[in-house]
């Protein structure tokens, strides 16, 4: 190999994988993008689709059943109509389940991609670390980080991002324990490159594509564990509405108005099922193997 | 055997550790000085002074997680701030009721993933088989809040079962409790059937396609003893997916006991949160997560004691 090739290889970022035929989008894939859409469509549009307000009501139209005219989800034991405060419920299910899964992304796969990369010591003092806050049931940890910093979005936020980051870093390390001893890494050490060249042309292209496709199906997962935050009254403050929040005070009337709290249910249901399945849509189309549910 | 058990058991007390400090340090997180919030409105700097010195609150920091530890191995997890009583008791008397769910939850979610697992294995391309992955994959998406609210609506529409709590007034015994247990256990064991009945069907598909499975069928083996090797081969996948479900179990009974109305550890940790009562958040989440600890070293040890070549 010429001193040019080798020049090259290292300069240019190596073909990830080979040229392939484009697979055809599933129909399952076509419902995640339409629901996930559908979700940023409402969550942006709240204000203009929304029929009235999510946070006043009128007491004397309290507890009306699905189907009212006006009302078509009913409203609140406040008066305040469901469909309003599911419209602007999306926003803090977006929020909540998309940035922790992007805080935890970054630093998860940041921390694993230096575990995966270093000697033998370094990489087991991060990992042995981590499985310190794995070692809690997820949604535990995050409560005892919330109830200590109190209610709130950021601190509902933050208090996930914590949980979500040893999964991230566990799937970021075997990633790159799978691609490290490439032999397009040794070429590229060969040829000199250091190591923080080699995580960032080399390995990051390489275990991005999984990574990105874990973190997707995490927000599905953190839409539902930060909505339960809210059910818990950790997330958003009242009266702003929030699913988690609709769905815990809705139980309430469950003998009067049964239908009325499957609302936030199913709209909790729908997103994070939306998220699964663009999740396995995007494993297909970017050809990742089948991975593990972390958490 | 017992080495590798003593092995499992020592490389779990570092993890104990880091998890005594994680919640020491979420501890120190609550805004505020918890001396001037324990004194009042009223204290004069000497007597908060005095009170930090009793409560040991002016060492530093690595010498307060010593102390801290220390009494907390003695039993000593704080007192309750809304209850005013030990919370190590309050949590420990929660727990046993929670025990009783998650049992019973992992029972069913253990039955039912196995038989789902079996059929979806033996009948990968069938209507049956087809059935059982659709089912497995809307019980991995749905929350478990969910499951246990559209049961409980059950419970409420056909008036069969209680709907919530551990007994009715006037009435108790075994009977009683397992009336009460039908709703928030299969409520919990939901979400972990799936899990389980995905993880043992790939794993026994796998196994399935080996030669042995093959040499087996060629020397005319019956069909149902070609299916008992074969699950033998996949109980460790299968030990490894319920210690993952446990550490979910222990986390969605805070959802499922709220919505029953079950005594346990969930719920008295939504009560503690909603009352701000930071020690007894801390006591319930520390205990849990070194229950969770140990259920991973019986299930390594039980891997172990299943499969030899973990034992190396």
């Amino acid at each position: 190999m010429s001193a040019d090739t080798i020049t090259r290889v290292v300069a240019s970022p190596l073909p990830v994988r080979r040229a392939r035929p484009r697979v055809r989008w599933g129909a399952e894939t076509v419902a995640g993008v339409v629901i996930v859409g559908g979700l940023l469509l409402v969550a942006l549009l709240a204000p203009l689709i929304a029929p009235s307000s999510p946070t006043s009501g009128d007491v004397s139209r309290r507890l009306f059943d699905l189907g009212t005219a006006g009302s078509p989800l009913g409203t609140d034991g406040q008066g305040r109509d469901i469909l309003s405060r599911l419209i602007w419920g999306a926003r803090p299910a977006l929020i909540g389940g998309v940035t922790p899964v992007l805080i935890a992304g970054v630093i998860g796969a940041t921390l694993g991609m230096v575990a995966g990369l270093a000697p033998r010591f370094g990489r087991s003092a991060i990992m042995r670390t981590l499985d310190v806050l794995y070692a809690f049931p997820a949604i535990l940890l995050a409560v005892a980080i919330g109830a200590a910093l109190g209610p709130g979005v950021t601190n509902s936020v933050v208090s996930l991002a914590v949980v979500l980051i040893a999964p991230v870093a566990r799937v970021a390390e075997a990633e790159v324990l799978r691609v490290r001893s490439a032999d397009f890494i040794d070429v590229a050490r060969a040829s000199g490159a250091t190591r923080a060249i080699i995580a960032v042309r080399q390995v990051l292209p390489n275990i991005a594509p999984a990574l990105i496709v874990y973190c997707t199906s995490l927000i599905g997962l953190a839409i539902v564990y930060s909505a339960g935050m809210s059910f818990l009254g950790l997330g958003v403050a009242p009266p702003n509405p929030d699913w988690g929040q609709m769905l815990n005070d809705l139980r309430q009337f469950i003998y009067d108005r049964p239908l009325l709290a499957l609302v936030p249910a199913a709209a909790i249901l729908l997103a994070s099922v939306g998220f699964n399945l663009l999740g396995d849509g995007l494993k297909r189309q970017l050809d990742v193997r089948d991975g593990e549910v972390l958490l | 055997m017992p080495v590798y058990v003593l092995k499992r058991l020592a490389q779990a007390v570092p993890i104990m550790i880091g998890v005594a400090i994680v919640v020491f340090v979420t501890m120190k997180l609550i805004p505020g000085d918890p001396v001037a919030a324990l004194l009042g409105p009223n204290s004069t700097p000497q007597s908060r002074h005095d009170l930090s010195q009793r409560l040991g609150l002016d060492q530093p920091l690595p010498i307060q997680f010593l102390n801290w530890f220390v009494s907390a191995l003695h039993g000593d997890l704080g007192t309750s701030i809304s209850l005013q009583r030990p919370a190590g008791s309050l949590v420990l008397a929660s727990f046993l009721n929670t025990l009783v769910l998650l049992g019973a939850a992992l029972l069913l979610a253990l039955i039912g993933g196995i038989v789902l697992g079996v059929l979806a294995a033996l009948h990968p391309q069938s209507a049956l088989g087809r059935i059982v992955r659709g089912f497995t994959l809307f019980t991995i998406s749905i929350p478990q809040y969910t499951v246990a609210l559209l049961l409980l609506l059950l419970a409420v529409e056909t008036g069969i079962l209680p709907t919530g709590g551990m007994t009715t007034t006037g009435q108790s015994g075994p009977g009683t409790v397992l009336l009460h247990l039908i709703l928030p256990a299969v409520a919990a064991s939901i979400t972990p059937m799936g899990g389980i009945a995905r993880m043992f069907a790939s794993s026994l598909s796998e196994v399935l396609h080996q030669d042995f499975v093959t040499s087996y069928r060629a020397r005319g083996l019956a069909s149902t003893a070609v299916l008992r090797h074969a699950i033998h081969g996949s109980v460790p996948a299968l030990l490894t997916i319920t210690g993952l479900q446990i550490s979910y179990l222990l986390g969605g009974t805070l959802f499922i006991e709220v919505i029953f109305a079950w005594p346990g550890l969930g719920q008295l940790v939504y009560q503690a949160v909603s009352a701000r009562d930071y020690p007894l958040v801390q006591a319930g989440v520390l205990v849990s997560a070194l229950v969770l600890v140990l259920v991973n070293v019986v299930v390594d040890s039980a891997h172990a004691g299943f499969d030899p070549r973990v034992r190396a």
